[in-house]
Formats: C-alpha cells, sequence, structure tokens
C-alpha cells in the first residue's frame, strides 16, 4: 500500500521539492510571479482532468475561475468589517462547483455525445458570466474590478502568500495523481474510450461525468480565490474568453493527461509569455505555432513526449480479495415485449414485436437480416426510439429507459462488434465489468476493488487461458476472437440473470464456437440465468439445445424447438425464399 | 443614427443586420456544415478578409482589389490548412477544433505583428445615400443586402443542382460510399474548404468599410456563426434562414429595447437553451 502510494505520488514530491527550492535560488519576486501561474495551473489541472481523462472539453473553465475569485474577493473584503464572513468562504469555491454540477447534469443526462455541444455551451456560459460581471458593477466593480481584497490572515502578498499557492498546487497534484489511479480514475478514462458499453454495465455515466465536472470546476474556483487574494484585485480578465482559451492551451502543450503537465504546462509555457511578451515582438507567433505543433503531433502534450504519464501498467499486485455481492435481482426478470414498434429515418424496424421470457434457460433467435433481432435488443436498452407497444422487465414498464436502468434491473447485454475498452488493459477491463452494481462510492477510492475476484471471474478466466494470459495486455491489440471472449466475461462479471448476446460467435472459428458455446451454457447455468443469443450459424443454435426464436420483418414469426422449427412452412419459406 | 424613416428604416437595418450576418456565417456553414469541421479561425478569414482592404488601401490600389487580394489569401491559405492541419485530424472533432483555434490565435498574433492591435476605419467612397420612400438608406448597405440575397440564392442553386453539389452531398453523407463511388472526397473536401474561407475572406472584404477593423474582431463573427448554425441546424437554407433568422432578429430586436448588451446576453442565452435541448436545430425532428 505505502509502495503504490509512493508511485502515484512522486509528481507531487518533485513539484514540492522544486517549489521549495523556487525561493531560495531565485527570490520572493521571482516566487510572486510564478505562484500567479501556479495559480492558473491548478485551473488548468481542472481542464486537462475532464479533458485528459474523461474525453470532454471544458472550453470556458474561466467562468469557474472567475466565480471563485469574485466570490472569494467579496468574501474576504467584508471579512475585513465582520470577521464571521470568512465562515462563508468555503462557499466560494463550493458554489461554482454545485452550478458546474448542475449545468452538467443537465447537459450529460440528455444526451450522451454531446462532447462538442457541451464544449460551445460551457464556452457561452463563460461569454455570459462575462457580460454579468461587466455590466453589475455593483457586485463586481464592472470594468475596473473589485479591488482591495485583503490577505488572507497571517500571510503577506509578497512572501509568505507564495507558500499557501504552493501547498494548493501541490496537493491538487497529489490528489489527482492518487485519484487517476483509483477505481473513479479507471472509470473515467473507461468513459473516455467507450462510453456506451459502460451503460450498458450499469454505470451512470452522466452522473460520473458530472462529479468530475464539478471536481474539475472547485479546482477552477479554488485557484480563482487564490488569484484574489494573491492579486488583491479581480476584473472581468478573470472571466474571460482569452482565459479560458490560455487555460486549453496549457492543458494542450503541458500535456492534458498528466496532472503535473498540465500545471507546469501553465507555469512555462505562462511565465514565459509574461516575460517575453515585450521582448520579443514575435513571441506570440511562436506560441501559436508551438500550439498547432503539439495538436497536430504530440497529443499527449510536452510530458506525453517527456514520458511523464501516471504509470498504471506497473501497478504491484494486491492479494485477491473477494467482491462484495453483486446488487443485480438474483432472479430472472420476466421479459415481455408486448406488441413493441420502432422506426428509423421513416424505415419500420420493429414491426409489433411481442413475446414473454420466462425462467432460466438459453434461447437462440434467429432471423434473416433486417429481421430486427439486433433492434430488438436495442430497444431494450434504449438505444432505438419505442413509438408503439411496451417493453415490460421484472413486472416494470422500461419502455424508454436509459441503458444503464435496464441493465441495473440485472440486463447483461454483449455487442454485436465485441466492444471493449481498448486504452485499458484487459485486467482493467474485467475490473470495470466486476466493479459494476458493486462498487460504491468510497470504494471507488480505493485502492481495494483492484484485487476483488469472484468465483465466476476465477472460473471464466479458467474458461480462457488466453485471456488469463494477457492480463496487462492493452484490450485493443488482442485479436477478435480473444475480444469476443473479453466481452463475454465482462458482460456475466456484474451476474446479470438476463443476458442479451448479440452473435458472440462471429468471427469465431469452428474450435472457438465450440469452446464460446460451452462458456455460454456454463455461465448462464451458473447465474441460473436466463439468455437471449441471436446466432446464423445453425449449428452453433442446434448446440444450444434451447428454444429458438424467428424474427422476420419486425416480428416474431414463430418459436419452438428447431427441429419444430426447421419443419414450420412460414420458417422455411423465409429463409428458402418462397413467396410469402 | 436618428429615428426619422420610422418603421421602413427600422425594418431596412434589421434586414441590413440580416444579412450581414447571413454573409459572415455562410463561409461557416459551408465548412462546418458540409464537412463537419468546427472551424475556430472562421472569424479570422473574415477578418483577413477586412485588412486586405486596409492594405490595399495603404498602397494606394482601389479599394475594389481587395477582392482578388483577399480571395487569393484566402484559398491559399484554405488550401494550406486543410491538407496539413486539417486533413490528419478528420474524425478527431476535438483536435480539429483546437488546431483551428490555434490557428486562429496564429493569425491574429501575424495581423497583429503587421498593423498592430489597434483599430483602423478604412475609406468608404460609397456614402452615397438612396432615396427610398420619405427616407434615404446608404446605398453600401443596400448593394450589401442585395448580394446576401444573391449569394444565398446561388449557393443553395449550386448546392441542390449542380453535379459538384451532389458530389459534396454524397461525400457528407457517406464519405468512403463516395469514394467507393469513385468520387475524390480528399480533393472534394480540400475545395469546399477552400470555398468556404473564400466566403468568409469576401465577406470580411465587404464588411470592412462598415466596422472597426482591429485583429481580435474574429470572435464575434465565429461565436455568432457557430450559433446561427445550432439554431438552424446544418445542410439547409431553411434551416439557415431560420438561424439567422432567430439570432439576428433576437439581436436587433432586444438590443433596440435594452441595449447593445442585453441583446448579445439573450443571443447567448438561446444558443445556450438550443446547444442543450435541440442542438440539431430549429427544424430537427427529436
Amino acid at each position: 500500500m505505502r509502495r503504490l502510494r509512493g508511485r502515484s505520488l512522486w509528481p507531487a514530491a518533485a513539484l514540492a521539492a522544486a517549489l521549495v527550492a523556487l525561493p531560495l535560488v531565485g527570490n520572493d519576486f521571482l516566487a510572486y510571479q510564478v505562484a500567479l501561474f501556479l495559480i492558473y495551473g491548478i485551473a488548468t489541472q481542472g481542464v486537462a482532468l475532464c479533458w485528459g481523462r474523461l474525453g470532454f472539453l471544458p472550453l470556458g473553465h474561466a467562468l469557474f475561475f472567475g466565480l471563485g475569485a469574485y466570490l472569494a474577493g467579496g468574501t474576504a473584503k467584508a471579512g475585513v468589517a465582520q470577521p464571521l464572513w470568512w465562515l462563508a468562504f468555503p462557499l466560494a469555491l463550493l458554489l461554482p462547483a454545485l452550478l458546474a454540477w448542475v449545468v452538467a447534469r443537465l447537459v450529460f443526462a440528455r444526451r450522451m455525445r454531446s462532447g462538442p455541444y457541451f464544449s460551445l455551451i460551457t464556452l457561452a456560459m463563460t461569454m455570459l458570466g462575462f457580460l454579468a460581471a461587466q455590466q453589475w458593477t455593483g457586485l463586481t466593480g464592472g470594468f475596473n474590478g473589485m479591488g482591495d481584497i485583503p490577505e488572507p490572515p497571517g500571510l503577506e502578498r509578497f512572501s509568505t502568500l507564495y507558500w499557501l499557492v504552493a501547498a494548493a498546487a501541490v496537493a491538487s497534484t497529489a490528489a489527482l495523481g492518487v485519484l487517476v489511479g483509483r477505481p473513479l480514475g479507471v472509470l473515467w478514462r473507461a468513459i473516455a474510450q467507450n462510453e456506451e458499453r459502460l451503460q450498458l454495465f450499469g454505470y451512470a455515466t452522466d452522473r460520473i461525468k458530472a462529479n468530475a465536472y464539478a471536481l474539475s470546476a472547485l479546482l477552477a474556483a479554488g485557484a480563482g480565490a487564490l488569484f484574489a487574494t494573491h492579486q488583491g484585485i479581480v476584473t472581468p480578465q478573470a472571466m474571460s474568453f482569452v482565459l479560458a482559451t490560455e487555460f486549453v492551451i496549457w492543458a494542450a502543450v503541458g500535456g492534458k493527461a498528466s496532472p503535473l503537465g498540465a500545471l507546469l504546462g501553465a507555469v512555462i509555457v505562462g511565465y514565459a509569455s509574461a516575460e517575453l511578451r515585450d521582448h520579443f515582438a514575435t513571441w506570440e507567433v511562436f506560441v501559436g505555432l508551438l500550439f498547432i505543433a503539439v495538436v497536430r503531433f504530440l497529443p499527449e502534450g510536452l510530458s506525453g513526449l517527456a514520458g511523464m504519464k501516471v504509470l498504471r501498467a506497473a501497478r504491484p499486485r494486491l492479494a485477491p480479495v473477494p467482491a462484495p455481492p453483486a446488487r443485480a435481482p438474483r432472479q430472472v426478470p420476466a421479459l415481455v415485449y408486448d406488441n413493441v414498434r420502432s422506426s428509423q429515418g421513416g424505415v419500420r424496424i420493429l414491426d409489433g414485436l411481442s413475446f414473454r421470457l420466462e425462467g432460466p434457460g438459453i434461447r437462440a433467435v434467429i432471423g434473416p437480416n433486417g429481421a430486427g433481432k439486433t433492434s430488438a435488443f436495442n430497444v431494450l436498452t434504449g438505444h432505438l426510439p419505442v413509438i408503439g407497444g411496451r417493453i415490460l422487465a421484472g413486472g416494470r414498464d422500461v419502455t424508454g429507459q436509459a441503458a444503464w436502468r435496464v441493465a441495473r434491473m440485472g440486463v447483461g447485454r454483449k455487442l454485436q462488434v465485441p466492444s471493449v475498452f481498448a486504452e485499458l488493459t484487459v485486467r482493467e477491463n474485467l475490473c470495470v465489468a466486476l466493479w459494476a452494481g458493486r462498487l460504491n462510492a468510497p470504494a471507488a477510492l480505493r485502492n481495494a476493488p483492484h484485487a476483488w475476484h469472484t468465483p465466476l471471474l476465477d472460473e471464466m478466466l479458467g474458461c480462457f487461458p488466453e485471456l488469463a494470459a494477457s492480463l496487462d495486455e492493452p484490450a485493443g491489440r488482442l485479436s477478435q476472437g480473444h475480444r469476443q471472449a473479453l466481452e463475454f466475461v465482462m458482460t456475466v462479471l456484474p451476474e446479470p440473470h438476463l443476458l442479451l448476446l448479440d452473435e458472440p460467435c462471429a468471427g469465431l472459428s469452428p474450435a472457438e464456437t465450440h469452446q464460446m458455446i460451452q462458456v455460454i451454457q456454463r455461465a448462464v447455468r451458473r447465474l441460473n440465468a436466463a439468455a437471449l443469443l441471436i446466432e446464423h450459424d445453425l449449428a452453433a443454435v442446434a448446440a444450444l439445445q434451447g428454444e429458438v426464436y424467428v424474427f422476420h420483418q419486425g416480428r416474431m414469426l414463430a418459436q419452438g424447438s428447431l427441429q419444430a422449427m426447421q419443419a414450420d412452412v412460414a420458417v422455411r419459406a423465409v429463409y428458402a425464399g418462397a413467396r410469402k | 443614427m436618428t429615428m426619422d424613416g420610422g418603421t421602413l428604416l427600422h425594418s431596412l437595418n434589421l434586414v441590413y443586420e440580416l444579412a450581414t450576418l447571413a454573409l459572415t456565417t455562410l463561409g461557416l456553414a459551408v465548412v462546418f456544415g458540409l464537412l463537419g469541421v468546427m472551424n475556430m479561425a472562421h472569424g479570422e478569414f473574415v477578418m483577413i478578409g477586412a485588412y486586405s482592404v486596409v492594405a490595399v488601401q495603404q498602397w494606394g490600389l482601389p479599394t475594389i482589389a481587395a477582392f482578388p487580394l483577399a480571395i487569393a489569401v484566402c484559398a491559399a491559405l484554405g488550401w494550406v490548412v486543410e491538407r496539413w492541419l486539417i486533413r490528419p485530424l478528420y474524425r478527431r472533432p476535438f483536435d480539429t477544433l483546437l488546431a483551428t483555434w490555434a490557428l486562429a490565435m496564429l493569425m491574429r498574433k501575424v495581423v497583429e505583428a503587421i498593423w498592430g492591435k489597434g483599430f483602423r476605419n478604412v475609406d468608404n467612397a460609397l456614402t452615397v445615400a438612396v432615396p427610398i420612400g420619405d427616407t434615404s438608406y446608404p446605398a453600401y448597405r443596400l448593394g450589401l443586402i442585395a448580394l446576401a440575397i444573391v449569394l444565398l440564392a446561388a449557393l443553395s442553386f449550386w448546392y441542390r443542382r449542380s453535379s459538384a453539389g451532389l458530389r459534396v452531398r454524397a461525400m457528407t453523407g457517406n464519405p468512403i460510399l463516395a469514394q467507393a463511388l469513385g468520387i475524390d472526397t480528399q480533393r472534394l473536401a480540400s475545395r469546399t474548404f477552400v470555398v468556404g474561407v473564400v466566403f468568409a475572406g469576401a465577406a470580411g472584404v465587404m464588411l470592412a468599410p462598415l466596422i472597426r477593423v482591429e485583429p481580435g474582431i474574429g470572435v464575434d463573427y465565429l461565436l455568432d456563426g457557430f450559433f446561427v448554425l445550432v439554431v438552424g441546424g446544418l445542410g439547409t437554407l431553411g434551416g439557415f434562414a431560420g438561424g439567422v433568422g432567430v439570432i439576428g432578429g433576437s439581436q436587433a430586436l432586444v438590443s433596440s429595447i435594452a441595449g447593445q448588451t442585453s441583446g448579445y446576453a439573450v443571443v447567448l442565452i438561446i444558443s445556450i437553451l438550443f446547444l442543450w435541448l435541440k442542438p440539431d436545430g430549429i427544424f430537427s425532428r427529436r
């Protein structure tokens, strides 16, 4: 455990050493100047958290920086007259974070891939904030700014305040460094890579994103509060489009995936700009060129070049501990499709699909291309709109519910094209699946869940020794067959009692198909679950030995044993191409 | 401006505002709407257009020479940018956004290095006013309105009827299939981008006599343009006109009642609501 902390903390430790040395090597004035860019660097870390970890770009982080600065400045000024006001100081950090959380919840809850739209919303909000800061002269001092902000009690602006700023920078670097290695950090990266897959495990990704955005706003607001005391004055520039732009540039140049890189990006580029701007007329042209070069050639920024990325594969082995029980319901949720209709772009996809599934066992779904097999899954997991009829799972109407809500009712889904988190290791992929329904908020911040094991996980790894042999490989390097195996294992790890398996044998060799079918049967028996399995290969369907559903033109054509289906006139007509 | 013209003057002003908004947004509609490239440097191409007027007047050339200059500069720059900056980044929307943003910064800084940060007014030879009814209106503005209408109609006609328009639509709809059908999508994308930024530059030339020309003007054109496209949705003339109407109209209306700042604030709020609730535009069915 101690060794582990040491690994994620070395960037912060190195930073601490450098920041202690700075005033000794240089002088107080240098320290004062650098402190300003350390402050900007903390806000930049917030931008880098959202962008480098979760994959959405906040274009308007100056809003929270400025809000934090104005609120902290106002509170500090009020505190001079009435010291009780200092009690309200934490609100200067918490209110901007709350605003960020509310905005992100509202936006992310509406649609999953709101990426660039979200960026533009944050940008527009910052411009609105800038207008407000300029207009509400009574509150903000308008264009001239809010001046005469006192120093924090016991600190002197040009000497000791540096230590507060340095401590804050070290603290945020350390905290972020630790967080990205924890289960929450793994989930953040998983969101950036494949949010849809994560939702199918039952993670409310919009909430995880909103919380992360609130955390990044908290960092920005904290930096803003430091800015107010450091500068003694806050002008609308602290909430401007330009500053928001600079946060993004610093994060890109320094390295959006690394907390220390983002901080140093702000300190080095920012400080160098402030120093060199006046000496070289072309300095800013140079910064522009540097920025273009980084975006084009160095997606991980300068820290990626320096290999400063947080070490992840090097995580030391923890002794396996049993995982807590899954929260998914313990019995098969009865699944009822009642005259379900769906269409997209004017094409009727499901045309009154009805069936009823109760009790454990495997059902194979067959039908020609376009029969609506995958679409039947898609309407259940919220990927296709339902325009008529309803779907019940476990007696509850789940029509049009979000994927993660359906997943939490004990529905697991494997996608047609094997869908894994390509840049996470196989081990991390398995962890993400295992954590589904088991990881609560405190556990997400601890290391222990990395060592969680369940009997099912051990059994599945026993069935797929090739996965067990490549636990520390990135999942993106696996072959198609191994990816199929990995996604199947991931699908069963949360122990759902209804499995939707979309062509789990596609792209597999006959031997692999045979192996996969056996593992599926084994897992389904083990979980006492029901499975709906889409399959084109009738030999595989025969091997499954379950009931067969035949779909055609968005409806259930027939159901029964495979022999009965092969004898069925209507089914034969569909497959043999007779007139229908 | 006096209030003497009454309603007619007001409506002419409104039409003029909408026409300028349409002119400056047209290039972005081509680049963002057809290629899906969030060109954050769009406003800077408008700015370059405006500065080419400054340049030709400095060199003592007739103002009309700014057109070929702006077109040449924007086309060359657009071609280079598409080839070396944007083409490698298709399908990486955030990176395209950042790369063009960096480009915008670079363009601003270069212009600042040449002409300085201060603003410049350019001379306008066409200050004649045309009498309309019982009021009169600057001929230049009327010409601008007419030009905006003609350009919109021509672009829409080209997009709907010409074979090049068909190819562009094929490329937008399904680039891989378009390639399989023998359409050189790379070249087409390059040309589309160049056409888009040339539109922006030409708009800058036309607006130069009416605005304060300074290096930082691009941002406003960019944001207004994005807001128009967000409200209007992409790829249809009706949506474009709707977006121009909503954004330009509400800005003009609120500005005249409650001042410029409130007008701008209302545009921001409308845009946030659209981005949040109807990101596919006013006519989308979702």
